[in-house]
């Protein structure tokens, strides 16, 4: 379904990114501090702890709840009780603030594609919200558990399969990420702590409407690529213990970028007629620094362009599948983009896997 | 070999099985990064077992020339011994 001028009448728009950081910061020094007492029940050398801290890059995190609140959630359903409430309540601010960007209201919602990989909800959280912001009594519901990091950039892509079929509709891609609220503090293994010095917490909501949907406008998702990478089930990804979800997290992460991203992106854009000079904007998951430095070395970029992504994770750290909205939404926001630019969403996540989206100015 | 440096063999071997889900054997001519696929994380977590288990401290200049099972063994005996020497290093 393409026009004479090479573009793809039938893709959609994204109209706006709403992001929210819960209200309670502290920064990775105080997290430090605030460690130090747990880790020195089981770990002698402290100092490299505090070095494995340090070096994530990460300033500080915005936590779902008060620092000492964290200490009397023990068992799985406390933390997940607070994850339900406080996802919730950060879910409806971005759901109102994209709506609100955008132009539209709850009413003109069709489908929600809602992903988290960091608490369990039944009913899920989209229908909790259609409580809150009396989304029509039609509207469809997809709630996606367990793509982790990925699911942002595999949720768009989601939708956009959606908004082809119906290319009048509104969707909805909504991310909410407590990681805080997953931590085993009981957990001292060093893929626990090295977690718990990365991830942090955050909500964010794009908006996107099909082809053919009124007042259409902005960037549109031209296609996009899932990739799974076969046996490498162990490289990311949650055990469920009795006191919630333990981390499994491999060094091999930025190895497995650097051995594929650039084929992966290679071939996709060649599926699609273009080469990798040919994009503007880079959308990447903020990963860790390992995992950027894997993404600019595999695919030969200038040193800014993943200037937002690494911005990203210094301030709010690794937000999961809400990374890489957050920086979609400050490309957006702060980008001059002229039509005709191209940009790549890319994430990887458990599986392992990794979704590339195509976006045209 | 020392008493000491069979010591931390057995406690490499538990640290690979047990934390590193290694399932071969691990021996003193075995290669770290190559035998035993250590990746940074995986040797993270050797040292930082074999630091709790023996109250030393490793630093990046103390992995210089440390390739094999045995390299590492010895290492940890003579910070072992270093440490014991220091008062102020000592930790019950």
């Amino acid at each position: 379904m393409y026009s004479a001028s090479g573009q793809d009448s039938s893709a959609p728009f994204i109209r706006s990114v709403g992001r929210a950081l819960p209200p309670h910061y502290a920064s990775q020094e105080q997290l430090i501090a605030a460690f130090r007492e747990l880790w020195a029940k089981r770990h002698f050398n402290l100092e490299r702890l505090e070095d494995l801290h340090r070096a994530v890059q990460v300033g500080g995190r915005y936590l779902a709840l008060p620092i000492d609140a964290y200490p009397a959630l023990v068992t799985f359903q406390q933390r997940n009780d607070a994850w339900i409430r406080e996802a919730t309540a950060l879910s409806e601010v971005v759901v109102r603030q994209a709506l609100d960007d955008a132009g539209l209201t709850p009413a003109d919602v069709d489908h929600v594609f809602f992903v988290t990989v960091t608490g369990i909800a039944t009913p899920s959280i989209e229908a909790r919200l259609a409580n809150r912001l009396r989304f029509r009594e039609d509207f469809k519901r997809t709630p996606i558990f367990g793509l982790g990091c990925v699911a942002g950039a595999a949720g768009m892509a989601r939708a956009a399969d959606y908004l082809r079929a119906f290319p009048t509709h509104t969707a909805l891609v909504v991310s909410a990420e407590l990681c805080s609220l997953t931590l085993q503090r009981e957990d001292l293994s060093i893929p626990n702590i090295i977690a718990s010095g990365l991830f942090g917490d955050g909500a964010a909501c794009a908006v996107l409407r099909g082809a053919q949907a009124p007042g259409a406008k902005g960037p549109r998702v031209v296609a996009s690529r899932s990739v799974f990478y076969p046996d490498s089930e162990r490289i990311m990804g949650w055990d469920v213990v009795d006191s919630g979800f333990k981390v499994v997290l491999s060094a091999k992460v930025p190895q497995l970028v650097k051995d594929h991203i650039q084929g992966n992106v290679d071939g996709f854009l060649a599926s699609q007629g273009l080469k990798r000079g040919d994009i503007r904007h880079w959308v990447a998951h903020t990963g860790g620094p390992k995992v950027l430095e894997s993404f600019e070395e595999a695919l030969e970029l200038d040193k800014d362009a993943l200037a937002r992504s690494w911005a990203s994770l210094r301030e709010v750290g690794n937000l999961s599948s809400a990374s890489v909205l957050f920086v979609l939404g400050e490309t957006l926001e702060k980008v001059t983009a002229k039509p005709g630019e191209y940009g790549l969403m890319m994430a990887m996540g458990p599986g392992f896997c990794a979704e590339m989206v195509l976006l045209r100015w | 070999m020392a008493e000491l440096e069979l010591e931390v063999l057995a406690e490499i071997r538990r640290i690979a099985a047990d934390e590193l889900e290694w399932k071969g054997v691990v021996e003193p001519q075995h290669d770290l990064v190559r035998d035993l696929q250590l990746d940074s994380l995986g040797l993270t977590v050797l040292a930082v077992g074999l630091e709790n288990r023996f109250r030393i401290r490793l630093s990046e200049e103390d992995a210089q020339g440390v390739r094999t099972v045995a390299d590492l063994a010895k290492l940890v005996e003579r910070r072992v011994a270093t440490t014991a020497r220091t008062p102020t290093e000592v930790r019950s």
